[in-house]
């Protein structure tokens, strides 16, 4: 089975770089949910994991947008920021699975760029920290533009999440499909500090049922309400793209005041859906 | 448009070590190799936070300048929430 491991989680820089800030009950609870996530995807025996993941003005600026980006390259390195207290190192890329993805892409009527060059910063090392600490998994990043509108449309995020469902059923490897980021929060903007905890749950209830019609019916605005880095569910809705037919279980949501942001963490049974 | 001009002058003192450092030395000179308006030229130089945000500065762009000059938390968000 082709599809191998699925699951969606935060990556506030909080996370790692205050840690400490955090009431101990809520960093004690996330981190489990990391530890069972990571446990789940050692048991899945991958060969290359695929993330919809959002960078900050990382590698892309103004002066050239795209919606989705695939990174193509041989090997990653971050994390960039030299605050996160985490060592900058050096990850496997997966290009010819990069190259499948973009092909079919193409077939779905949906055209990602691309990337021969890409720096990660804590929106993907974060993740890997936790699920694949020796960093030795071959990555494909694909980024998903949550900075600069017009973003994309859910209802295109979640194609663009068919479209690697479909080249990961088929393949010969065994993949992981990731989403990184969200849920409610405000960084660098009016309302940082603010975390609509209504909104996280109920986006929650709809990603465990897997619930298309809704998680492509969502928009933009919808996103954006809940704060300026809510919008990062996009990358949510991709993987929700890819998992027709799988459930999801929640395994931890935290408002963390201290962190400014609400952190979920869930596992998808992919079981069956190949 | 100057928007643009202004944020890639920000993203180029966050992110290039020479600019950077050639803002702390003289922002006016820094600010003079960007085609901006006077309003964004006068914002930039005096690091003005609430007009910088209100002109349409990327959060992400504005807090990581601010943190370049030790601006904590609690002063960044009074600036640009007008109350400061």
């Amino acid at each position: 089975m082709a599809l191998s491991f699925a699951c969606a989680l935060g990556h506030a820089p909080g996370i790692l770089a205050w840690r400490e800030a955090a009431p101990a009950e809520q960093r004690e609870r996330l981190y489990q949910a990391f530890g069972q996530l990571r446990i789940r995807l050692d048991a899945a025996r991958l060969d290359c994991l695929v993330l919809f993941t959002a960078e900050h003005w990382a590698n892309f600026f103004l002066d050239h947008m795209s919606p989705y980006c695939i990174g193509r390259a041989q090997e990653f390195t971050g994390p960039i920021e030299p605050w996160l207290k985490m060592e900058r190192v050096t990850v496997p890329g997966a290009p010819d699975l990069a190259e499948t993805i973009l092909t079919a892409c193409q077939e779905h009527d949906i055209e990602p760029g691309f990337s021969y060059e890409m720096q990660l910063d804590h929106g993907t090392m974060i993740p890997l920290h936790f699920l694949t600490p020796d960093m030795k998994l071959p990555i494909v990043p694909l980024v998903i533009n949550t900075l600069a509108p017009p973003l994309p449309a859910p209802r295109r995020c979640f194609l663009l999440g068919q479209a690697v469902g479909e080249v990961v059923r088929r393949d010969a490897r065994r993949i992981g499909v990731i989403a990184t980021g969200g849920m409610s929060h405000d960084p660098g903007e009016r309302d940082h500090g603010r975390i609509d905890e209504s909104f996280d749950r109920r986006f929650l209830e709809t990603m465990t049922r897997l619930d298309a019609e809704r998680l492509k019916n969502y928009t933009v605005a919808q996103l954006r309400a809940a704060g300026a880095g809510a919008v990062e569910l996009l990358n949510w809705i991709a993987l929700g793209g890819a998992l027709e037919g799988a459930r999801g279980e929640v395994l931890a949501y935290e408002p963390v005041v201290p962190w400014a942001t609400g952190i979920g963490v869930m596992a998808f049974n992919v079981m069956g859906t190949s | 448009m100057t928007l643009y001009a202004l944020q890639k002058a920000i993203r180029d003192v966050n992110r290039d070590p020479a600019k950077r450092s050639a803002f702390f030395e003289s922002p006016t000179a820094l600010a003079a190799q960007y085609a901006l308006s006077p309003a964004e030229r006068d914002a930039l130089e005096r690091r003005d936070y609430c007009a910088l945000y209100a002109m349409g500065v990327h959060g992400l762009l504005l807090r990581p300048f601010s943190i370049l000059h030790s601006v904590s938390e609690a002063d960044y968000l009074r600036a640009i929430r007008g109350k400061g």
